[in-house]
């Protein structure tokens, strides 16, 4: 393998990120603030507590998370679309000694990058606005979350920018199953408001296990061995399943 | 091995569609290789197998003695690429636009450093090095992708259809940094401009439906199709009469009155000697042999005009 290569265009994309930081973290704080000020703040005094905290502290890191999730889709679905169908750089790429799986390990590697980088903005965004202090070592379960979480749906976002060849049918595809699946998994309200034959079923799900363990971790610190071995195993098989179907694709 | 690049049998199809039928080309090393061909001949299907972008249904293709099939990254080290499609990334500077590619080739920084000057300068780029190329004529923007497939110094230099969209004047000043490149790199050109082929190269393939139908110089192309030659005959007087005695030659094919001039089609070049026998005791002012362009070759190989 030629790390040199995977770097070096992971390099670009982090040379490109660091150019545009302040007019994208106006743009990547603004969404989960505005939630987080309209729910958190405003709804706070009809909703009272959730599963025993403020509601405002209950959806905290579910709007981290959501930050650094939606970074990565959108940073890998867009660029690769981007690259691969507009600006044909992919193809510039594949004519040096680099390989396709060298250049999808690269992108994903940026997706999950801009995941982090956003992730951290609206964290601290969060801390900084609100008077809530969690532990250290809360914190370092949470980012044991946040890491295949960002995975994730970095490699779901390279699947979507290398099959998708429409920009339209990308903005669909977030409409119609990205986005549920993020706001369906206890980011806005409790697994408990589920019918309880439900519950098993959406329990399964890496983005339950993302976002329901991401606050037991950061809130409680509570490490929920099965949420974190979901989301690993998911991460690793969506890897394989990114990296797969882009060689396929480009060698076509 | 005294070949650049060799195909041997090589075919690409697309479902039904035979895109490449069974093609062995040999393109010398240090040549400037000129492959025409209307569109939906193979000339881009062709390319891309060769620069390992496509992997063929059937056949090989060899860049220096390399597999490309078998040894994509080992070939890939060797060639340079300017692809059809603006490719520069319009995020990075020029000079990032250079940088990129020579990491890619794993090239150290001191030696990438002083060969992107180098390039900056043969291309007349380097008071713009630091401005993004959408901020660039199309000319320019040219300059930098053929500069881009430079770094990494290739012993092969692709290029598809380099000139395409370009104004006539920006075309032949990107001939001129093309021709400066010669020496030990080969040159392997795609194009629809026939004047460009005939400036440039000193091999030229003709391609049409995936099959290899001409290869050559322009002016090995050229006599072999001479063939057919026009020669324009000024005479004095009594044009008919001669009309007439030459529409008899059995070397002649079709003669052609205009006021005083002759047109006559000869089906051998070289009949002209029999000719000018029939032709004793006229006031010839003036013969003129019409020159056969490489375009006539192409229209008549391919039985298409060519199109831009």
């Amino acid at each position: 393998m030629n790390v040199k290569g995977t770097v070096a265009i992971w390099y670009r994309d982090m040379l490109v990120l660091k150019r545009s930081i302040w007019s994208e973290m106006i743009a990547v704080i603004a969404t989960p603030l505005t939630f987080y000020l309209a729910f958190g703040v405003g709804m706070r005094r009809y909703i009272g507590l959730v599963d025993g905290i403020s509601y405002s502290l209950f959806i905290a890191p579910g709007l981290i998370t959501m930050t650094a999730v939606l970074a990565a889709y959108n940073e890998s679905v867009w660029s690769l679309w981007f690259h691969r169908r507009v600006q044909f750089t992919i193809e510039s790429y594949r004519v040096t000694p680099v390989t396709v799986s060298e250049i999808v390990i690269a992108k994903i590697f940026s997706g999950f990058s801009h995941g982090l980088i956003k992730g951290l903005m609206v964290a601290i965004t969060i801390f900084i606005i609100t008077p809530f202090k969690f532990e250290p070592l809360n914190l370092l379960l949470y980012i044991l979350f946040l890491i295949p979480g960002s995975a994730i749906f970095t490699c779901i976002g390279v699947i979507g920018g290398t099959m998708l060849d429409k920009p339209e049918t990308i903005g669909r595809v977030e409409a119609v199953f990205i986005m549920p699946l993020i706001f369906m998994s206890g980011l806005f309200f409790p697994l408990s408001s589920y019918p309880a034959n439900v519950i098993p079923i959406i329990s399964w799900l890496p983005t339950t296990a993302l976002f329901e363990g991401s606050r037991q971790a950061l809130v409680h610190g509570n490490f929920i061995f099965p949420f974190v071995l979901n989301l690993y195993i998911t991460a690793i098989i969506l890897f394989t399943a990114a990296v797969l179907t882009f060689r396929r694709r480009l060698t076509e | 091995m005294n070949y650049a690049i060799k195909t041997e049998a090589i075919s690409k199809q697309y479902g039904t569609l035979k895109a490449l039928n069974s093609l062995d080309l040999t393109v010398e090393r240090g040549s400037i290789f000129g492959l025409l061909g209307p569109n939906g001949a193979g000339k881009t299907t062709l390319i891309r197998i060769l620069t390992t972008l496509m992997n063929p249904t059937s056949g090989k293709a060899f860049i220096e003695g390399l597999d490309v099939t078998t040894q994509g990254r080992e070939v890939r080290k060797l060639i340079g690429v300017v692809s059809q499609e603006n490719s520069l990334d319009r995020y990075l500077t020029a000079r990032e636009n250079l940088e990129l590619p020579a990491r890619l080739h794993s090239m150290e920084k001191r030696v990438y450093k002083q060969r992107i000057d180098e390039l900056l300068e043969l291309m007349e780029l380097s008071d713009r090095q630091k401005d993004f190329p959408d901020t660039f004529s199309g000319g320019m923007q040219r300059r930098l992708v053929v500069a881009r497939a430079l770094v990494n110094n290739p012993k092969i230099l692709f290029l598809d259809e380099p000139t395409t969209g370009l104004d006539p004047q920006t075309r032949r000043a990107l001939w001129k940094y093309v021709r400066s490149l010669t020496g030990d790199m080969t040159i392997f050109l795609t194009t629809h401009y026939l004047e460009e082929a005939e400036q440039l190269c000193n091999q030229i393939a003709i391609i049409d439906h995936g099959r290899l139908i001409a290869l050559g110089s322009s002016e090995e192309l050229k006599t072999e199709l001479a063939g057919e030659a026009v020669y324009d005959i000024e005479l004095g007087r009594d044009v008919n009469v001669f009309a007439e005695k030459l529409e008899q030659m059995e070397s002649v094919c079709q003669v052609k009155i205009n006021d005083n001039l002759l047109s006559i089609k000869l089906k051998e070049w070289n009949a002209i000697s029999e000719t000018l026998d029939i032709l004793k005791g006229a006031e010839i002012k003036k013969i003129s042999l019409r020159e056969r362009s490489l375009e006539d070759v192409y229209i008549a190989l391919t039985g298409k005009e060519v199109r831009g």
